[in-house]
């Protein structure tokens, strides 16, 4: 296939969390607010003048003084977050959007404060109370936080319109890209896809580390392109997995798969596009801020929410995908050192090879893999395998 | 209107009919002899005979030194022996033995009232389980964990060495309602298993609710019984055999648990894997307390057992946020109409407010113990009183009316105690301590050790420093938070969820208020939650001149840390930075990695 036309700007944009468009925002007047969990609901970061960004710590090397201040053993992503916040890299930001929702995270929130990575007057960090499961108390509870943890902490730091209607606003531009991104996603179902999971997972990264309005056009374009893109006459990969776990924000990890041969067709993870590129349908006869929320609870697939039938819909979600997408097997996966991820992973991949019969690999990971041949030998493994399957299925003919 | 006195716990609960399954504990028993056999075949016999020969020997060789000891003493000092015991007790461990070799001797009136209270804990054990004897003992046969219970005694010994006068009695009598509770629960257990006594008279009356959930909800129903589920069969056992959790551990993992998650979870969930744990009650309520690993275990639970209801308890992390503790009174409002569902009890405010009443005034006892502790004459110290606080806090509740009568005797004890200055380690005291962060469970008397071999004094423990606020007894709403406040201030939560200052500012608050020298900092290593914080404790440590010991462990695993390596950090710090002697230099180096 011929290369997407913007795919090198997106990979450069994708180099540094303070990029291109984010600069360029900023000296239009921009507010960045800065965020790393799906419980905060990136459209409440759209309002006014401020635009979300989603924080990662590209092309990160040693990640030494954050293992002095947070030991070795904890999660790699929270870890290489400190690092650069004491490196200076998130200065660009006005604002960190903060949940306590895992532990681990909500540390790199308070070193931020603790180690004053960011010192600017009216910078704030929040940290917002996360519930654990859907009930109407729950939601009341939710709304609350965002509300007054979240909002009200923006509009009194940078005078921020909040209203009702500048969040609508923000909803508007948010599911423009997240159709884009649907329709794109939506080519992964093809027999012959006119996209790579790579690709896919770098276009879909930038939507949520760029601001929306400066992102939209490049989006658009590539729409269009991929539309009209011609396909290799045979499909270049030897097996379709779906990749379901905890947050991948490393490009390297997606190639690393592709390159042993498994197309990345659905990417059930955190800062993939399932959850957070479904359109939020509002109504007009209820605030838009409890609609947002809401929707936030419903479609997150967060390991952290507790109760049954949330369990069942982690479970169902990833079975549903598999099959829509065509996979031929499931990669779960977590960050290592995470422990909601750990449990989950280790339970549930046990439930999607035994009682809903897909071939699994189960796999812990580093922050960054790219180098990592174990990982590499495994994916090998697991394409050989699920290629064997499919011979015997086919009754020994390749 | 005379009101009718509710014994606790109510003794219907043991008078409920058994349905054992007899040809299937006939089974059983085949399959564990059969097991027995195999056992006794694959003994090398010989090397087991040389063994105790020379042990033997080895105890002719101690008791010969022993003896020679006693008698190059001056008169003076086998006064001193005779009076306040023996000094020297690293010489009671023996490498490679489960168990000490004797008893301490503790000077003739404390060695007699250490010896009353062996006999009072052995028959109030065999007391409590005459009640169903027979599906309690049964037990033994279906888990491996019941036997490690046999050792319980040993474990108070463990818990007391060194003690004398006072401090003695009260570890007695605290130890003592510990296991009374234990003991009716294990019965109770053995009784509502579908395995063993399958007493379904009794399954409905069964809340069983997670170990790291309060018991306090269940005040407000007194037709019911709470168990903290996996109490017995995981937690508590693991304080009594260090072992306990090796082959829990080693199946989760096996499962595909990763080794970095607490052993908490881990044990709890590897319990279920091999089928460990009982199957019983009429509902569970799981909870994410107190940490991201907890939360996890419930659909480990779910799946084991999918014909138990399960409802979970979930308080706001951010606890000290006001605006979340309508939501979190919402919760439990929710888990009450739960219970009331599914059990067909109704919550009744008149037994929550008695309980709660009792409740708050045993925090005040907890409160006057701080107080006496804080002064240069602290007198209720050691593991037995470290166990007692977290039990009643996070289990009693408040329930069992016998334990305030305890609550009065120690406090007699420790107020006349304190008024004669006396000192819990006689003649050993040198340092003020406190313990920060979660403590090893297969070394639950490490205070203990470190008191008796370097004179370190544990004043207080970060998990003994909860919510001490009195509860409300009148207003129904505001009961409701209160007992939300309590339930997010439970044993660990109220330290490392909720911000960082929780645990690191109130660190420098209570070392302040308990003028303490040395902090021990446990370093728990699959904390997440204290791991993050070890940089910036340590910083903050330097900053404020504290002397910080790092004790890494791994809570309930000794093979990664062992008890000999946490005593060796404490050794090379003392020896090295403190430039100390040891009040006990035979504690220093022993070996006791098979020991109970």
């Amino acid at each position: 296939m011929r290369d997407l036309k913007h795919l090198i700007f997106f990979e450069n944009l994708l180099d540094n969390a303070d990029n291109e468009l984010v600069e360029k925002a900023k000296a239009d007047g921009g507010l960045a607010i800065g965020y790393t969990c799906f419980h905060i609901p990136e459209v409440l970061l759209n309002v006014g003048q401020c635009f979300s960004v989603r924080l990662r710590a590209p092309r990160t090397g040693s990640v030494d003084i954050a293992t002095y201040y947070m030991s070795n053993y904890t999660c790699e992503f929270a870890r290489a977050l400190v690092e650069r916040g004491i490196e200076g890299g998130f200065n660009f930001l006005d604002g960190l959007a903060g949940v306590d929702a895992c532990s681990m995270m909500n540390r790199f929130y308070e070193h931020f404060e603790l180690l004053k990575m960011n010192e600017k007057p009216n910078m704030f960090v929040t940290h917002c109370d996360m519930p654990y499961k859907i009930e109407d108390y729950t939601v009341r509870s939710y709304v609350k936080q965002m509300k007054v943890r979240l909002l009200e902490v923006m509009q009194k730091n940078y005078g921020v319109d909040i209203s009702d209607a500048a969040i609508r606003k923000a909803v508007e531009e948010h599911n423009e890209v997240c159709r884009i991104i649907t329709e794109i996603g939506e080519m992964r179902k093809e027999e012959n896809p006119v996209i790579t999971g790579y690709e896919f997972h770098i276009i879909c990264l930038v939507s949520y580390t760029c601001p929306k309005a400066l992102i939209l056009p490049y989006l658009r374009e590539t729409l269009e392109e991929l539309k009209k893109r011609k396909p290799d006459p045979k499909p270049w990969y030897r097996a379709r997995v779906a990749v379901v776990g905890s947050e991948i924000d490393d490009p390297g990890l997606i190639q690393m798969i592709e390159e042993a041969g498994a197309m990345v067709v659905a990417d059930r993870f955190c800062y993939g596009s399932f959850p957070g590129r479904e359109v939020i349908e509002l109504k007009d006869d209820e605030p838009a801020l409890e609609q947002v929320c809401r929707h936030y609870m419903e479609v997150s697939e967060c390991a952290r929410y507790i109760s049954d039938e949330k369990v069942q819909q982690r479970r169902d979600t990833a079975d549903r995908l598999a099959r829509e997408f065509h996979a031929d097997g499931i990669i779960y996966e977590q960050m290592k050192y995470c422990d909601f991820w750990g449990f989950e992973r280790a339970l549930v991949s046990h439930i999607m090879s035994e009682e809903r019969g897909w071939p699994v690999l189960s796999i812990d990971r580093l922050y960054n893999n790219k180098t990592s041949g174990q990982l590499r030998t495994r994916f090998q493994a697991f394409v050989e395998s699920l290629e064997i399957k499919r011979i015997q299925k086919m009754g020994g003919r390749n | 209107m005379a009101k009718t006195k509710i014994k606790y716990p109510n003794p219907a609960f043991f008078r409920a009919k058994d349905n054992m399954d007899w040809k299937k504990q006939g089974e059983n028993l085949l399959e564990v002899g059969s097991i027995i056999v195999d056992m006794l075949k694959e003994t090398d016999w010989k090397k087991f005979g040389t063994n105790r020969l020379n042990d033997i020997k080895d105890d002719g060789r101690r008791i010969a030194e022993e003896f020679k000891t006693v008698m190059a003493m001056s008169p003076e000092e086998k006064m001193d022996l005779l009076k306040n015991g023996e000094k020297h007790l690293g010489k009671l461990y023996r490498k490679g033995a489960m168990a000490t070799v004797r008893r301490e001797w503790r000077g003739v009136k404390d060695t007699a009232y250490d010896y009353k209270e062996w006999l009072r804990m052995w028959g109030m054990l065999l007391a409590t389980f005459s009640k169903d004897l027979i599906p309690a003992l049964n037990t033994t046969f279906w888990y491996r964990w019941m036997i490690s219970y046999m050792c319980c005694v040993g474990f108070m010994d463990k818990n007391v060495m060194g003690q004398r006068g006072s401090a003695l009695q009260m570890s007695h009598l605290m130890i003592y309602d510990i296991f009374r509770y234990v003991a009716e629960n294990l019965v109770l257990l053995a009784k509502g298993d579908k395995k063993n006594g399958n007493s379904a008279e009794l399954n409905k009356k069964i809340v069983l609710f997670d170990e790291m959930t309060m018991g306090q909800i269940m005040a407000g129903f007194p037709d019911l019984i709470g168990i903290p589920y996996q109490l017995m069969p995981v937690f508590l056992v693991s304080e009594i055999d260090q072992l306990t959790c090796v082959p829990y551990i080693d199946a989760v993992e096996s499962f595909g648990l990763p080794a970095d998650t607490c052993p908490v979870p881990s044990s709890e969930c590897g319990a279920l894997v091999i089928d460990a744990l009982p199957h019983l009650g009429s509902c569970f309520i799981s909870s994410s307390m107190p940490c991201d690993g907890s939360v996890m275990a419930s659909s480990y639970m779910s799946r084991r057992f999918p014909d138990l209801p399960v409802f979970h308890l979930t308080f706001p992390v951010r606890y000290e946020y006001e605006e979340t503790v309508p939501d979190a009174a919402e919760d439990i409002k929710a888990c009450i109409r739960f219970v009331e569902e599914t059990t067909g009890a109704k919550w009744n405010w008149d037994a929550y407010f008695t309980t709660m009443k009792r409740f708050n005034e045993e925090t005040k006892y907890e409160l006057e113990k701080w107080e006496v502790n804080k002064t240069p004459y602290p007198q209720i110290l050691g593991p037995c009183y470290e166990l007692f606080r977290k039990w009643n806090y996070e289990m009693d509740g408040g329930m069992d009316p016998r334990v305030m009568k305890t609550f009065r005797k120690v406090n007699d004890i420790m107020m006349k105690a304190y008024e004669r200055r006396e000192e819990p380690w006689r003649g050993k005291m040198k340092y003020r301590g406190i313990v920060w962060s979660c403590p090893a469970h297969y070394y639950a008397n490490f205070s203990n050790w470190l008191a008796n071999c370097w004179g370190i004094d544990i004043l207080v423990e970060m998990e003994s420093l909860n919510f001490t606020k009195p509860l409300e007894t009148e207003d129904k709403e505001l009961a409701l938070q209160d007992l939300a406040r309590l339930y997010e201030r439970m044993v660990m939560r109220r330290h490392t969820n909720g911000g960082y200052h929780n645990v690191v500012d109130e660190l420098w608050r209570q070392c302040e208020a308990w003028n303490v020298e040395i902090i021990i900092m446990y370093q728990n290593v699959a904390c997440k939650n204290m791991a993050t914080l070890q940089g910036i404790l340590d910083e903050q440590a330097r900053d404020k001149g504290y002397r910080m010991i790092w004790i890494e462990h791994d809570l309930m695993d000794p093979r990664t840390v062992s008890r000999k390596d946490m005593r060796a950090k404490v050794n090379e710090y003392m020896r090295t930075v403190m430039k100390a002697e040891p009040v006990d230099p035979t504690l220093c180096d022993f070996d006791d990695e098979a020991c109970m």
